[in-house]
């Protein structure tokens, strides 16, 4: 058995090798040749082996990408924002006042509809924020208001209700697990020493949780600002999302260069404001429990 | 004697940088209770699972039935292994796991079915075949692992802490159980454990390990009565250790000047190791000092001192007694008889002792 | 106190988050149609018309087709990952496993994108089997996360005991390890065929002429005449989901159970 252990790490890499074969060949080098197209320049129906800079000079200037790419960005901080802060009394509540065994059960009720038909359920909300959808039916019906509403349906506000939505579970079931991980001696302990259940909940539980947030934050953020079906379905015009525009100059209007280069800028900008994120957060990802 | 049925030879054990096993050297007998005692760490699994072929010697021999084991795996050896966690398999029932190691055997299906319930007899758990793993109490489950091992007709039976995941009265009969199978199947057992009185109890021979090395190898009353250096002398019941001077040597006695105890004469074989930098000592054991009450006559050298305090055990009482002229205090182990009336804190007594029972470690 | 105003929180919560499936059927069996309010009687027609849309019948097979592909082909490659990352050491090993979960993160329509550019820059043409390799891709990260809970959860010393008690490192692989994270597995393939049934975007862009169920199904959101009929066809797939979901969480949840193991939570956990 020791030949076992000290080929160990020949063992491990063997065994992880066709996984990481097929990553590198699946991803690794499409990411690559994406890069490489952002550089290149677009003849009409083919691409030129040119280098060119002019495929994100024009991604850069043209205000028409500048806006879709902030509203983007907006949108996803919006989504993310309120979907963590929405999950997080969940996740609460499932670990600190559900019973061990009940627990996945509940967590299974969270995830349930998220395994469901993703673009039913995106044009489902169409039909609930819809002209005569239910929020309107409903508040008629009431007699709350007369004319439904026209600002819940093909705009932004639509997007940020629909995706916060769909990511809920994603939210949900990291913080799940960072305050599942937390030794409930630590909470005991600190009101021993005095604090109120909600001073133990700021100074104690909060801090403790910070990875699982980070992660909901990151598992939300980066798929959203990426997202096409729902910008799509219930966004209209002025909700398009930078997914939609490198759909279009891919699949319609077939410009390669100016696609890659809009989605290797979309990675980018995506990259760094997580890095910052993450950084910025890391004196409490370093706690050891 | 028949030839060692177990021979280790200057084994050493290399993870990364710590070195688990610094030459450990043994004979094993075959038929005989061996224990490996130690505190936690000291490398008493690493070296089990290296006579079991879980982990190959960076140098050093293992032998088993005179035959080299370099190289031979874990399934070739004629040895198995008791678990601590018993690693019973879940997926199986009590005859599924213990039959588990017959499979490749030529017997009969009718024949190993009557091997499992004969194991299953043995340890005590006929009529359990059919029940699930995970239905089985921590006791059940330590039995079905010994059931599975012994089924096999093993050389040796290795067991590692088998008994430290159970209550205290458990344990105990366990551990009766236990001695009594191994007299029965007249197999090796090599048994694991940081638990002195538990060795001490159970085994033919205990090799005490600290830190990778065998400190000493003997039997049971050997152990207790000579240990060869302080720290074993420490670690297996208690020792009083007083400060000590060596006045005189020679081959016919040693002559010690002791504190508190005053002048005695050691035989030359009662002296041990002291660790390293300490200055010389003489241990005694707490029942070899007895109080003497009221006006009892003396019976051999008599020292006096004040009880410090006084621990009753029902059985026994023990005394923390600082003898005049010694420094601290030392341990006195009573029994309680009928006549005796149990000290109070702050007494003074007169304690009686024996040359014959003191341990000079220098 | 506080836990009961949490426990009505997360009632509220999960209402909303169920809120639109509830919809599915209602629509689904409304005789009108109009998506809207009010509704109209109760119709089980656009069952029938289910039936009679070979397009729907054709890209419902090539989904099957590739789902089963996928979530073998990922289970397999998942196995291998997680057994590397819960029993071994090796140099990089944080990097190359994030490396290998990266799609858990990544937007859909970059693999889809990247993965197109390559396919046709290698001259191939765009098959189901480019959606497979995308959707591999995807569901590994998934795979690995469900396996690597099952392999972590399987004491080491039941293999050692197996060896111990005479067999070899291969049968010992088929007698303890496959038999114990055999509900991990099953559970990973019902996950990833789930996934994989699901998934839009990356097929939207690598299906050539042959479309998946949701390829054909976002086709058809443009046509309000066709809606009810989606309506009912998410209907089905919902119960669908909801069956492949319980299984596979009564097989995680059984595979715990065997090794003996604590519940922590969900499969994500
Ligand atoms: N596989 C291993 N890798 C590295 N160090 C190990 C390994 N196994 C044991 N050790 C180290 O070797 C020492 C002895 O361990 P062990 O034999 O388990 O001690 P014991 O059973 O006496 O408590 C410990 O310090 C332990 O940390
Ligand atoms: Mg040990």
């Amino acid at each position: 058995m020791s030949e076992w252990r000290s080929s160990e790490a020949a063992r491990g890499l063997a065994l992880v090798g066709p996984t990481l074969l097929y990553a590198v060949a699946m991803l690794a080098v499409p990411l690559g040749a994406v890069l490489v197209y952002s550089f290149l320049t677009d003849g009409y129906l083919t691409i030129i082996p040119e280098f060119t800079l002019a495929n994100y000079a024009e991604v850069f200037s043209d205000p028409i990408y500048r806006q879709v790419m902030a509203r983007s960005l907006g949108v996803a901080l919006a989504v993310t924002v309120a979907t963590v802060v929405l999950a997080y009394p969940v996740a609460y509540f499932v670990a600190f006042h559900v019973r061990p065994e009940r627990r996945s059960l509940w967590l299974f009720l969270i995830t349930i509809p998220f395994w469901t038909s993703y673009l039913i359920r995106v044009f489902l909300w169409k039909v609930i924020l819809g002209y005569n959808g239910v929020v309107n039916a409903t508040l008629t019906g009431l007699g709350i208001i007369d004319e439904p509403l026209t600002f819940i349906l093909y705009n932004v506000n639509a997007v940020v209700i629909t995706l916060a939505h769909a990511y809920a579970p994603f939210a949900i079931l990291p913080i799940f697990v960072a305050l599942g991980k937390i030794d409930r001696t630590l909470l005991e302990a600190a009101q021993d020493l005095g604090e109120s259940r909600l001073a133990t909940f700021l100074r104690v539980t909060l801090p403790l949780s910070v990875p699982g947030v980070v992660a909901a934050v990151l598992i939300v953020f980066i798929p959203t600002v990426g997202d096409y079906v729902t910008p799509r379905l219930v966004g209209g015009p002025e909700g398009r999302m930078i997914a939609n525009i490198i759909q279009l100059q891919y699949l319609r209007l077939d410009n390669y260069p100016l696609g890659s280069a809009l989605a290797v800028t979309a990675m980018a900008i995506v990259t760094v404001i997580a890095v910052g994120f993450v950084l910025s957060l890391r004196r409490y990802l370093r706690v050891r429990q | 004697m028949a030839d060692p049925i177990i021979q280790l030879e200057n084994v050493t054990k290399r993870f990364d940088d710590f070195e688990a096993l610094k030459g450990v050297s043994a004979d094993i007998r075959e038929g005989e209770f061996f224990s490996l005692l130690g505190p936690s760490g000291c490398g008493k699994t690493t070296l089990l699972r290296t006579i079991a072929g879980f982990e190959a010697p960076t140098s050093g021999q293992v032998r088993i039935a005179g035959q080299d084991m370099a190289g031979v795996p874990p399934n070739r050896r004629p040895t198995n292994m008791v678990f601590q966690s018993y690693a019973i398999f879940p997926h199986l029932d009590v005859a599924g796991n213990v039959g588990f190691g017959l499979r490749r055997s030529p017997m009969s299906a009718a024949e190993k079915a009557r091997a499992v319930d004969e194991a299953l007899e043995m340890v005590g758990l006929a009529g359990y075949g059919r029940r699930a793993a995970h239905a089985l109490s921590g006791g059940q489950r330590q039995r079905v692992a010994l059931a599975r091992a012994l089924v096999l007709k093993p050389r040796v039976l290795l067991l590692d802490e088998p008994l430290s995941a159970l209550d205290k009265k458990l344990r105990e009969q366990m551990q009766g159980e236990l001695r009594r199978l191994q007299r029965q199947v007249g197999i090796t057992f090599i048994l694991v454990t940081h638990d002195q009185e538990e060795a001490l109890i159970m085994s033919d021979r205990i090799a005490v390990m600290f830190e990778g090395q065998i400190a000493q190898m003997a039997n049971p009353e050997m152990l207790y009565r000579r240990p060869v250096s302080r720290r074993v002398a420490e670690f297996i019941g208690v020792m009083n250790f007083l400060p000590a001077r060596v006045t005189a040597s020679s081959p016919a006695g040693i002559e010690v000047e002791i504190a508190g105890l005053g002048r005695a004469t050691l035989s030359g074989d009662s002296h041990a190791e002291a660790a390293p930098g300490e200055p010389p000592s003489v241990g005694i054991r707490p029942e070899m000092l007895t109080i003497l009450f009221g006006n009892e006559p003396e019976t051999g050298r008599v020292a006096e001192g004040e009880v410090r305090e006084v621990v009753y055990y029902g059985d026994m009482t023990y005394y923390e007694i600082a003898i005049d002229g010694a420094p601290g205090t030392v341990t006195v182990s009573m029994r309680n008889l009928v006549n005796r009336p149990v000290l109070r804190r702050g007494e003074r007594t007169r304690i009686s002792w024996d040359e014959r029972a003191l341990i000079l470690f220098r | 106190m506080k836990g009961r105003w949490l426990r009505a929180y997360t009632v509220l919560y999960l209402l909303f988050l169920y809120a639109p499936i509830a919809l599915l059927p209602i629509f689904a069996f409304n005789d009108a149609t109009i998506i809207a309010f009010p509704l109209g009687g109760f119709t089980g027609r656009w069952f029938v018309e289910l039936g009679k849309v070979p397009a729907l019948h054709d890209a419902a097979l090539n989904s099957v087709f590739i789902a089963a592909m996928a979530s073998v082909s990922a289970t397999v490659l998942g196995m291998l990952a997680a057994c590397a990352s819960t029993r071994y050491e090796f140099p990089a090993k944080r990097p190359i496993m994030g490396f290998i979960m990266l799609p858990l993160v990544l937007p859909e329509i970059i693999v889809g994108v990247s993965l197109l550019v390559v396919i046709l820059r290698a001259g191939l043409h765009l098959s189901h089997w480019s959606i497979i390799a995308g959707h591999i891709l995807i569901v590994t990260p998934f795979s690995i996360a469900i396996l690597s809970s099952a392999f972590a959860s399987l004491d080491r010393s039941l293999e050692e005991a197996a060896i111990d008690l005479g067999e070899t490192p291969w049968s010992t692989f088929r007698l303890v390890t496959l038999p114990l994270v055999m509900p991990g597995i099953i559970s990973s393939l019902l996950i990833g065929f789930t996934i994989s049934l699901d998934e839009f975007i990356i097929a939207f862009f690598l299906s050539g002429s042959e479309p998946t169920l949701p390829v054909y199904i976002f086709g058809q959101l443009r046509f309000p005449q066709k809606i009810p009929i989606i309506m009912a066809l998410g209907t089905i797939l919902v119960v669908l989901s909801i069956l492949l979901l319980v299984t596979a969480e009564y097989f995680r949840r059984r595979g715990i159970r065997r090794a003996g193991g604590q519940d922590s939570g969900g499969f994500l956990g």
